[in-house]
């Protein structure tokens, strides 16, 4: 696979690329949702045959791995929508073959393809529930769910629980601070902890919205 | 006698008597432990480590190195926490590449760890640096038979050393109050805090149960520990017991709070009624 066609992604893209893995015959582009029009704009100036769109259930998230012919070797380019968002922007308008994939992933997977000029129905019974998709299952998190409490906790604070207001009265009235001088209570410590949450990618594997400042899909 | 204090979670957030009695104690036997400032959670050697191995080593690199930057050594309060400090340290000392990647995460924050701060267990620094006489010197001796509970992380030892030594250092100290210590055939079972997590029926009635019944046939009036976990396994796991049709109400506290009773502090300035088992009753026993 040539370097530079997957360079050329990039540089268009910016920082939408989370991830690139070249192999001899092949190329894996991950995008973020937002980048996925861009990304596979840039991949048209090299004249690629569309193939498929393969969507899979990712427990969390629904995988969209767009497939690429360029001159004979595969490019895929990959994004991951979240369960309870499920949307994407379409391609259809930049690359019309993708109109069936498009359908048959909204109508089995539930993914909402923004802006498509022509949604409608493709694979399933024309009877079927158009909020029962199939093939989508129920949010499954890489973590067991006993134990996202914790999770939520150490991402938030850096602590394997949050302080009660209960217990901050009472070691106020033992004559302790309301809080132990830990990254709960410092910004900057805080802030350390929570940049190696992320470069450990430990928020991904948790489902951890940054946003909210909680586990997704509680 | 100067050490960086490591809190963890449970004893701020859960029993903070401990805290308090920490304070007491270490001023009277002149042990100079300033709070780590900026810590964050050891993380806990079962959960946390399960979760994510990567994740749980480069948090405990952070708080080890935190104490590296005082040049201070680590003082630990709870075996949990001492467990996954003295492990992530002996990973990191055996696992270039485990620290390298450990390494690379923290140097983004501007971290640097070179492993050099020791952990300490709160046993360890009262047996061998601050000495048992001092503490009998100081101690009014408590006429209390107690059960003594080291918990499993006390046995963890490096580099091939003896794993009764803490725990042999526990009881010793337990003795310098005047106690005595009895010891039962179930010692070292676990007091089933971890099992908690995933089947609490188990954990109450197959590991907690059976140690209450054999403290109360020998006639304890309290449990030392030396773990915030397993102070908090045996009195929670005391109330939740009464729906499996056993009363229990056992006194269960932590060594240093022992220590401050023997020192001569009362329930009040220690703040004993955040148990949730009758340790101030305990305390009124002592008079």
């Amino acid at each position: 696979m040539k370097a530079e066609l997957i360079e050329g992604i990039k540089e268009k893209v910016g920082a939408g690329v989370l991830k690139t893995e070249t192999r001899k015959r092949r190329a894996n582009v991950t995008v973020e949702p937002a980048a996925l029009r861009k990304a596979v704009g840039a991949l048209l100036t090299h004249r690629p045959r569309f193939v498929i769109i393969a969507a899979v259930d990712a427990g969390m998230g629904i995988d969209l791995l767009y497939h690429f012919d360029v001159g004979g070797r595969l490019v895929i380019i990959r994004t991951t929508v979240a369960k309870e968002e499920s949307e994407v922007d379409t391609i259809v308008d930049l690359v019309p073959a993708a109109d069936w994939a498009e359908k048959e992933a909204a109508e089995l997977f539930g993914v909402r393809f923004s802006a498509h000029p022509q949604p409608g129905h493709l694979v399933l019974p024309k009877d079927w529930p158009s909020d029962k998709p199939p093939l989508m299952g129920p949010f499954k998190r890489m973590l067991p769910e006993q134990f996202c409490p914790v999770a939520e906790s150490l991402i938030s604070t850096g602590m394997t629980a949050p302080m009660s207001p209960l217990m901050q009265r009472k070691r106020e009235e033992a004559g302790l601070p309301s809080a132990p001088p830990a990254s709960s209570t410092s910004e900057a410590s805080l802030s350390e902890v929570q940049k190696a949450m992320k470069g450990l990618e430990f928020d991904k594997k948790a489902g951890y919205n940054w946003k909210k400042g909680k586990l997704r899909h509680k | 006698m100067k050490y960086a204090l490591f809190l963890g979670c449970m004893i701020p957030q859960r029993i903070p008597s401990v805290e308090l009695a920490e304070k007491k104690v270490f001023e009277k036997l002149g042990v100079d432990a300033p709070e780590l400032q900026g810590y964050s959670c050891c993380p806990d050697s079962v959960v946390a480590r399960l979760l994510d191995k990567k994740m749980w080593l480069t948090l405990a690199a952070r708080n080890l190195s935190l104490a590296e930057q005082q040049g201070l050594d680590l003082l630990v309060l709870c075996n949990g926490c001492y467990e996954t400090l003295v492990e992530a340290k002996e990973i990191l000392k055996r696992d270039p590449q485990a620290a390298k990647e450990a390494g690379e995460i923290l140097a983004k924050a501007g971290m640097k760890y070179a492993g050099k701060a020791r952990v300490r267990h709160v046993v360890e620094v009262l047996y061998e640096d601050v000495g048992v006489e001092k503490i009998k010197k100081l101690s009014k001796p408590l006429k209390l038979k107690l059960a003594v509970h080291p918990g499993c992380h006390m046995f963890r030892e490096s580099d091939g050393g003896d794993i009764w030594r803490k725990p042999k250092q526990f009881e010793e100290l337990v003795r310098a109050t005047g106690a005595e210590v009895v010891n039962s055939k179930l010692d070292r079972l676990c007091c089933g805090f971890p099992m908690m997590q995933v089947n609490e029926e188990a954990s109450l009635k197959q590991t907690l149960l059976p140690k209450l019944a054999d403290y109360q046939e020998l006639g304890v009036d309290g449990i030392v520990v030396s773990c915030p976990a397993c102070n908090i396994q045996f009195e929670t796991g005391q109330v939740l017991l009464r729906k499996y049709g056993a009363r229990y109400n056992i006194p269960c506290l932590h060594l240093v709070e022992l220590l401050a009773i023997a020192f001569g502090f009362s329930a009040e300035e220690l703040a004993l009624n955040v148990h949730r088992s009758p340790v101030p009753q305990l305390v009124q026993k002592v008079g």
